[in-house]
């Protein structure tokens, strides 16, 4: 018999999950039925005292806009290039990283770090690196004689798309390189040289051996990476705010307009409700995958 | 700490220290005299004061600050300035946060939003202290902000967008006097630079998604006789017209004598290529000659302004006037009394406004007769080595100033703010420029968004 | 040599030329920004560029941590142009460090004892919670931010540190909950059982046992709890006004002032506002790769 156990820790126990209950209501549940609520009302925060509700009238005014068409196709292509190019240098930097080569430390803290670099400190610099007349890289690459005359790297809409996919693939590729170096270092020798004992070269021990112990972590990860670039703000609106025109919009980027620049707080959070959507659909295919359940099973 | 500053201070003819202690005397001098007709307030606390990047919201502050001295100790005025791309979106979510600023120094269309929203005191009372009949020639209160026969901003300035020309290249290529100016003749002219100087860009303006494109097309759309909303007949919009499309098909055929870059361009990038000498001629206000004569001599003495060039067809020859004032937020204001009175005694003060003018030549006008007359105004070395240009500037530029929240000034628009607040005129020019729409599709979309904001804000109108 | 030595050293030398070339790559641009902020004025636009610069001054990092003011050169006379906003840099430094320290102890200190009651008591929803606060990490802040925005207009918080504190532990609660329950599911009961039996209460147990073994996994929330609120940029720009109370994020956007650029200055904002962040880095590398091997992390 352990003394004072059965009421105090009951008490205890209730008492543990007590704040993170109120903070949850209050910093998740609410703000997120509140955005949900707003969907349905026309509001100008400069006039809270009109506001009214409208029913689907945000909801129609989005989906007849070309723009908010615009911004989801642009952030579908965004996200998918982003993803691409992370998957495959994530893979890349991680193989190369899984060498037991001295001083390999130092390269991985090295390759890690973008991660941890504030997205408006690599905007500024990329401005600045990236400036067509002013800039180093455009002054680097004219000099080795790629390009004669200065890219104008945030001027076009392909170009600013390609730039602000650099950025995201410079910031983000770090985690696909730590999940899947945590993969591979879990990946037993006895596999590899079997395959070699069996005559299999690099590449084939790599498409036999190491791809197939990669997939279910690539599939979390490229999931888990696909719901966030999707609705990214801070890294697009910071580097070319949208532009030049709209064309590198995405459904972030639009809503926060909406509700900014043209007042429309309402229509803002009717696109912040198409993103849940979308958002909910992407964790049911990441629950599918991750396999939701077997956790529960064996605590 | 004054080693940092030797690189400006030693050109200065004087100390930096005597002129601050000059400017404290000459205050106080003037001061004595209206001191006593301030009542005396106990509050405590900072003033937030808005304004322009820019020299001049520091002088009018410093000048509120010395009636605080005497009137109000325990208060200081504090001027916080706002990027101009930022004006608009930050103006609002303070509004919207219950946190405005206690004064705030703004353009027209800002201003003429907030004022029809009911969102700023009435000053008829200060414009009877201040003078009624001091305006200089050719403007009126009203265009810088009265509704429903209330005014309710103050003049702080006014400024023009000028055509910025560097003589010594249209000297050096033979162009006539840019004065006697068509649309022809300056588009001519962009294509002859950028075909003989290779380095350099025939001409420049802004093209981003951003405030000044707003301001730089507008100028072109009313001297093309457009209008984005009609006056005279209930602010119907009046924007997908011949006129527009006529001022769209200028940009474009502008545009390949531009700097590549320039689809990017605000204000900050306008005057960069200017006064790099990137382009030989630009539209901007006086800000570009304030900055050339710090950073790039040459380009300083050779850069004349002018009106603009004619339009063939109306000859007008607009220039779009940001008819800038200080206006008062009526809600969530605990400085309501002391900054009416610090206001009234900037704008009484000779001295200060002379100052105020002098801290950014040419790019702040005088707004009164006896300040835009004075002989002090003249003691400047730009007036010396430029009368033409600053006077362009500060009178000629008059007869041809228009605005967007008072279009063609034939009646104040409270739409502008928003307008310009969803750049819409931008987005138009970008259409063109950018997604190489045609004009006449373009306007209108333009037409489309402009009477989806008449829409939703149809109170305003009233 | 033989063979296979042959090729193992080739590939070794390849190996590293390529990571080196890919560091290179990757660290350039805060290389880069700092090589800007330690050049004065005139070498910053000459060509070519140089990498180390041949006159190496300290002005820029001086006038931002001295928030020297600057004077107006206008015709004859200097003027003061009254506040900008490089002389706020340190006041913002401040700030970002009370809303990132107070926000993550808020985080860490609701998550890690919600997280011991999920994992020790019976009661209904206690593997619900954690997934449902999986599902809230995934929702983009984007959505919070106007409706928080509403509420704090309401409260009268606007333009505070406080709401920038809970709002930051809005969105860094849902991760530090996810964390720590995985944290605390790898912690054996047997432990506290023991000192259970010894008749300690439940209190002294979950504080002189549990916590010290929880310690690396609070550690690992902790850090990425104050990466996420030093580098957010939305909620500090819908939440502040006042010159006085913006964070290095959002403030060092104001540099972009009307007249010029001061590229040296922004370089060096750039830089002091990084070095927080890479030192919590480097210091706590181990830990943060721990973290992320307990859940695909947020990017």
């Amino acid at each position: 018999m352990r003394p004072g156990y059965t009421l105090s820790d009951r008490a205890v126990g209730l008492l543990f999950i007590a704040p993170f209950v109120t903070a949850a209501l209050f910093f998740m549940v609410y703000p997120i039925a509140e955005a949900v609520r707003m969907a349905f009302y026309s509001y100008n925060p400069l006039r809270p005292d009109l506001s009214a509700f409208v029913g689907l009238a945000n909801f129609e005014f989005i989906f007849r806009d070309p723009l908010f068409w615009d911004s989801f196709r642009q952030a579908t292509v965004w996200t998918f290039l982003s993803i691409v190019f992370q998957t495959v240098f994530g893979v890349g930097i991680a193989l190369l990283l899984h060498q037991a080569l001295p001083g390999i430390a130092i390269f991985r803290g090295l390759l890690l770090f973008p991660y941890i670099v504030p997205t408006v400190v690599i905007a500024l610099i990329w401005r600045w690196i990236f400036n067509p007349e002013i800039g180093v890289v455009n002054y680097a690459l004219q000099s080795v004689g790629l390009i004669g005359e200065p890219i104008y790297w945030l001027s076009t809409p392909s170009m600013a798309m390609a730039s602000t996919i650099m950025l995201n693939v410079w910031k983000y590729t770090p985690f696909v390189v730590i999940c899947v170096l945590a993969r591979l270092q879990t990946v037993p020798l006895e596999l590899y040289d079997a395959a070699k004992v069996d005559g299999a070269g690099i590449v084939r021990r790599f498409l036999d051996v190491t791809l197939p112990q990669l997939k279910e972590v690539l599939i979390v990860v490229i999931v888990f990476r696909t719901i966030w670039t999707f609705n990214k703000f801070e890294e697009i609106y910071l580097l070319t705010k949208g532009g030049p025109g709209t064309s590198t919009f995405n459904l972030a980027v639009y809503s926060f307009e909406q509700s900014i620049a043209n007042l429309r707080l309402g229509v803002g959070a009717a696109t912040g409700v198409v993103m849940m959507v979308m958002l909910s659909v992407g964790s049911i295919i990441y629950l599918r995958v991750s396999g939701f359940g077997e956790d529960e099973k064996a605590s | 700490m004054n080693s940092q500053h030797t690189r400006q201070v030693s050109r200065l003819p004087i100390d930096r220290r005597q002129v601050l202690t000059g400017m404290a005397a000459a205050g106080v001098a003037t001061s004595t005299g209206l001191g006593s007709a301030f009542a005396q307030s106990t509050k405590t606390g900072t003033v937030r004061v808005w304004g322009e990047p820019g020299p001049y919201g520091g002088v009018a502050v410093a000048a509120m600050n010395e009636w605080a001295q005497k009137n109000a100790p325990g208060l200081k005025f504090e001027i916080e300035s706002i990027p101009w791309d930022g004006v608009y979106v930050k103006l609002m979510t303070d509004l919207a946060a219950k946190r405005p600023p206690s004064l705030i120094s703004v353009e027209s269309p800002i201003a003429m939003q907030l004022m029809a929203e009911g969102l700023l005191t009435p000053v008829d009372d200060l414009v009877d202290k201040i003078g009624r009949n001091r305006l200089v020639d050719g403007v009126k209160w009203e265009y810088w902000g009265a509704w429903k026969g209330k005014q309710y901003i103050v003049p702080a300035h006014h400024q023009p967008h000028l055509l910025l020309v560097r003589m010594d290249i249209a000297k050096e290529l033979g162009l006539k006097d840019p004065d006697t100016w068509d649309w022809n003749d300056l588009l001519n002219a962009a294509k002859t630079i950028s075909q003989k100087k290779p380095d350099m860009a025939g001409f420049c303006m802004a093209l981003g998604r951003n405030l000044c494109t707003d301001y730089h097309f507008a100028a072109l759309l009313h001297s093309a006789g457009g209008r984005m909303f009609d006056a005279a007949n209930k602010f119907e919009v009046a924007f997908d017209s011949p006129q527009t499309v006529e001022a769209l098909t200028f940009v474009k055929e502008l545009q390949p004598y531009m700097p590549k870059g320039a689809v990017e361009y605000s204000f900050l990038q306008v005057v960069d290529a200017h006064v790099t000498g990137r382009t030989a001629m630009s539209f901007y206000w006086g800000r570009t000659l304030g900055r050339a004569a710090e950073e790039a001599k040459p380009v300083f003495e050779a850069t004349e302004a002018f009106n603009h060039a004619a339009n063939p067809t109306t000859k007008r020859r607009n220039n779009w006037n940001d008819f800038q004032g200080w206006c008062i937020p009526a809600q969530n204001n605990p400085f309501i009394d002391e900054v009416r009175q610090a206001l009234v005694y900037q704008q009484t003060n000779k001295d200060w406004l002379i100052k105020y003018c002098h801290s950014l030549m040419p790019n702040v006008a005088p707004t009164y007769k006896d300040i835009a007359d004075a002989a002090e105004l003249k003691e400047h070395a730009f007036y010396k080595s430029k009368p033409r240009t600053v006077d362009t500037y500060f009178r000629t530029s008059l007869a041809h100033s228009s605005s967007t929240a008072n279009e063609l000034l034939q009646g104040v628009n409270p739409l502008a703010g928003i307008v310009h607040g969803r750049s819409v005129l931008a987005q138009t020019v970008q259409k063109v420029v950018i997604d190489n729409m045609k004009p006449q599709d373009a306007a209108k979309w333009g037409a489309k968004e402009l009477s989806d904001i008449r829409r939703e804000n149809i109170r305003l109108l009233g | 040599m033989t063979r296979h030595e042959f090729w193992t050293l080739t590939r070794r030398l390849v190996s590293y030329a390529v990571l080196s070339a890919v560091t290179f790559l990757v660290c350039f641009p805060l290389v880069w920004a700092v090589s800007t902020s330690l050049k004065p004025k005139s070498e910053i636009f000459a060509t070519p560029p140089t990498l180390v610069p041949h006159t190496v001054t300290l002005e820029n990092y001086q006038a931002l941590i001295t928030g020297r003011p600057q004077y107006f050169q206008s015709g004859d006379k200097q003027v003061t142009s009254g506040t900008t906003p490089a002389q706020f840099f340190m006041r913002w430094f401040v700030n970002s460090l009370i809303v990132t320290l107070g926000s993550t102890l808020i985080s860490i200190t609701i998550s890690t004892l919600a997280a011991y009651s999920l994992t020790r008591f019976r009661y209904w929803g206690r593997t619900v919670v954690p997934y449902f606060s999986l599902l809230g990490y995934m929702v983009p802040s984007i959505i919070f931010v106007f409706p928080l925005f509403l509420v704090m207009v309401q409260l009268d918080l606007t333009d505070s540190l406080l709401s920038l504190v809970l709002g930051y532990v809005c969105i860094t609660l849902p991760f530090c909950m996810w964390l720590m329950w995985a944290f605390m599911r790898s912690i054996p009961i047997e432990i506290e059982e023991a000192a259970l039996i010894d008749g300690a209460s439940r209190l002294q147990v979950f504080w002189q046992v549990v916590l010290p073994t929880a310690l690396p996994g609070i550690i690992a929330a902790a850090i990425f709890s104050m990466i996420v609120s030093w580098n957010d940029y939305l909620f500090g720009r819908v939440f502040l006004n006042s010159l006085d109370n913006l964070t290095l994020t959002v403030g060092v956007m104001l540099f972009f002032e009307g007249t010029h650029v001061d590229w040296g200055l922004l370089m060096a904002a750039s830089v002091l506002m990084t070095v927080p962040m890479a030192i919590l880095f480097m210091a706590l590398q181990r830990h943060l790769v721990a973290g992320f091997g307990a859940g695909a992390v947020k990017g």
